[in-house]
């Protein structure tokens, strides 16, 4: 603007000019408009051609002054650097134009960015809400879980982990876990910094951690949790396995016992079988003693079995029962005769108790049988030679109950071995060596009288003076007399 | 004159297999129905060899074993275990104990006989050297 003639100058001198001549034409008595009548018209015409130039001027400068305007608005919109717009100028409608156009790439950009913000607000929602599930979830499971920084600080600790190791969760967390979990765990603590010392994933380890009962065996799982390969800390999950385990100690026991008393006869099956094939029974008589082995040991081993399956049986409750109305009188006599042999053999006296009024029960005979046999044949088993062995019967009327017992002057048992009696396999460890057995008897006397007949076993003992096993069973009722 | 071999066995029908099977073959044999018996035959017959099983009332094949090792007179008998149950000795016990041999039941005679040769024999060998 200041190089050039200013066209605003010219334009206001033009417009002052036309407006002086207007006025000297139009004042009397003044030389011009008092010398002639077309003097004054050339006045006029004169302050109106000066007038126009000074409004096509007005109009020019008015241009350009839109034009540097424009231009300043351009450049202040657009992101081109100053001195770069070449078109020159642009029109008041371009700068609309060119605003709007900016107006409505902000617009969708401020969309976008709602659009983002809203995305980021549901993600922060979900992974809030995650991690309440994740911690519930936690938080719900009966397996200890504890998670320590870098630093083997603690970040979180369930109330399962909290209690094996006797902290607060609340107030333990960024504790140092060594001064947490106590110095008796320090094989766990050592397990968690190898763990995140190597960048472990997923080591399984068993560790055993004292508890108030007795020593509980856990399953650990440790695993490091890593980011752009930088150790962020370590989890580790503690299952007690400890139930586990004695299981499959019991199902190895049971196995070990099962094959050892199944070889026991099968050895001299093998023996006697291998020397008849080989010629070595010598004449018929030993033959036939042999053949006659075979066939007892064959038996045992059939019982055996038998006594194997049936506890198994009853135990999944899948064992035929064919109950009736009996005497159980009569039973005990059945057995006793089965047994006499084996006593006198012994040199044991084995007697009975007189006769109930009303002996009747409903029972399954044969699995009854099998209760009073075992329970007889245990008695004169661990009665030494010259004692003796009694059975009872007696009824009570008020519970509807009859009561056997059979009581022996043998080795007893110790007080504090008398609650393992009835378990599988169990044996009386200072009796075990009197006689072989397999440990399945009173499990299976057990099973009869309290599964399959709804009664109740019992025992009392003393060391050195005997034994009185026993058994309880419902008298059979009005209804079941009738049914039979 | 015939060797003798102590039978130590809580079942009767193990011994008298084994008695007819050594016997058939010019063995002496000595029975004894637990281990307490079995040590006391030991110590009174000086038996060559002693075939015990493994579990038996009053003293195990194990504790005989253990009881005939301190024992002078008992010492250097040569002794086999018979055993229903798989792994009952481990291997050290067996070569600390100086168990000759273990066999696990159900057992062949003719195996148990091969194996009392085999123990004889080596003793003799020893003898002589």
């Amino acid at each position: 603007m200041r190089g050039r003639p200013s066209t605003v100058w010219i334009a206001t001198a033009a417009a002052l000019l036309a407006l002086l001549l207007a006025a000297l034409a139009r004042v009397p008595g003044t030389g011009a408009a008092a010398r002639s009548g077309d003097g004054l018209a050339w006045l006029h015409l004169a302050a109106y051609g000066v007038g126009a130039m000074g409004v096509i001027f007005l109009g020019v400068g008015y241009r350009r002054c839109a034009g540097a305007v424009t231009s300043i608005a351009t450049r202040l919109s657009s992101p081109e650097p100053a001195g770069t717009e070449r078109d020159g100028p642009r029109a008041p409608g371009a700068l609309t134009e060119a605003v709007d156009a900016r107006l409505a790439r902000n617009e969708a950009v401020i969309q976008e960015l709602r659009g983002q913000l809203r995305d980021l607000q549901v993600r922060s929602q979900l992974a809030e809400r995650e991690k309440r599930h994740t911690e519930a979830i936690l938080y719900s499971l009966r397996d200890a879980v504890l998670v320590v920084d870098g630093a083997d600080k603690l970040l979180m600790a369930n109330e399962p982990a909290a209690g094996l190791f006797g902290f607060d969760a609340g107030d333990s967390r960024r504790q140092p876990l060594a001064e947490i979990v106590g110095q008796t765990q320090a094989e766990f603590v050592e397990l968690l910094r190898q763990s995140r010392r190597t960048r472990t994933e997923a080591t399984k380890r068993e560790i055993v951690i004292a508890r108030e009962d007795r020593p509980h065996t856990y399953e650990v799982i440790v695993s490091c949790v890593q980011e752009d390969g930088k150790a962020l800390g370590v989890v580790a999950v503690l299952h007690d396995v400890t139930k586990e385990k004695e299981v499959a100690q019991m199902k190895n026991d049971f196995v070990s016992h099962v094959s050892h008393e199944l070889k026991t006869p099968l050895a001299s099956i093998t023996a006697y079988s291998e020397m008849l094939a080989d010629g070595e029974a010598n004449d018929e008589e030993t033959r036939k003693e042999f053949y006659a082995v075979i066939q007892s040991q064959a038996q045992r081993l059939n019982r055996l079995i038998e006594d194997i399956l049936n506890i198994s049986r009853i135990e999944s409750g899948l064992i035929k029962v064919r109950k009736e109305q009996a005497s159980l009188t009569i039973l005990i006599q059945e057995q006793l005769q089965m047994i006499r042999n084996y006593a006198e053999e012994k040199q044991i006296t084995v007697t009975a108790g007189p006769p109930i009024v009303y002996d009747q029960v409903y029972v399954d005979k044969d699995m009854l049988s099998q209760v009073i046999i075992n329970l007889l044949s245990n008695a004169v088993k661990y009665t030494p030679a010259g004692g003796r062995v009694s059975v009872g019967t007696e009824v009570d009327e008020a519970a509807r109950l009859a009561r056997v017992t059979v009581t022996d002057t043998g080795a007893g048992i110790p007080a504090e071995e008398i609650g393992h009696l009835f378990e599988k396999f169990y044996r009386v460890s200072a009796n075990n060596k009197l006689a072989k057995g397999t440990g399945l008897g009173l499990n299976l006397v057990k099973q009869i009288v309290e599964k399959v007949h709804n009664g109740r076993v019992f025992v009392t003992s003393e060391v050195g003076v005997g034994s009185t096993f026993g058994f309880e069973l419902p008298l059979a009722t009005a209804a079941e007399v009738v049914a039979v | 004159m015939a060797n003798k071999v102590l039978v130590a066995d809580d079942e009767i029908h193990i011994i008298h297999v084994v008695a007819i099977k050594l016997r058939n073959n010019g063995y002496e044999v000595i029975a004894a129905n637990n281990g307490a018996e079995a040590y006391d035959l030991a110590c009174r017959e000086n038996p060559d060899v002693v075939v015990t099983d493994y579990q038996m009332p009053l003293m195990t094949g194990l504790e005989l074993v253990t009881k005939m090792r301190t024992d002078e007179r008992t010492r250097d008998i040569p002794v086999i275990l018979l055993t229903a149950r798989s792994f009952a000795v481990s291997q050290e016990q067996q070569e600390s104990l100086g168990i000759a041999s273990c066999l696990s039941k159900p057992f062949s005679p003719k195996e148990l006989l091969k194996t009392i040769q085999d123990i004889l024999h080596q003793r003799q060998l020893a003898a002589k050297c």
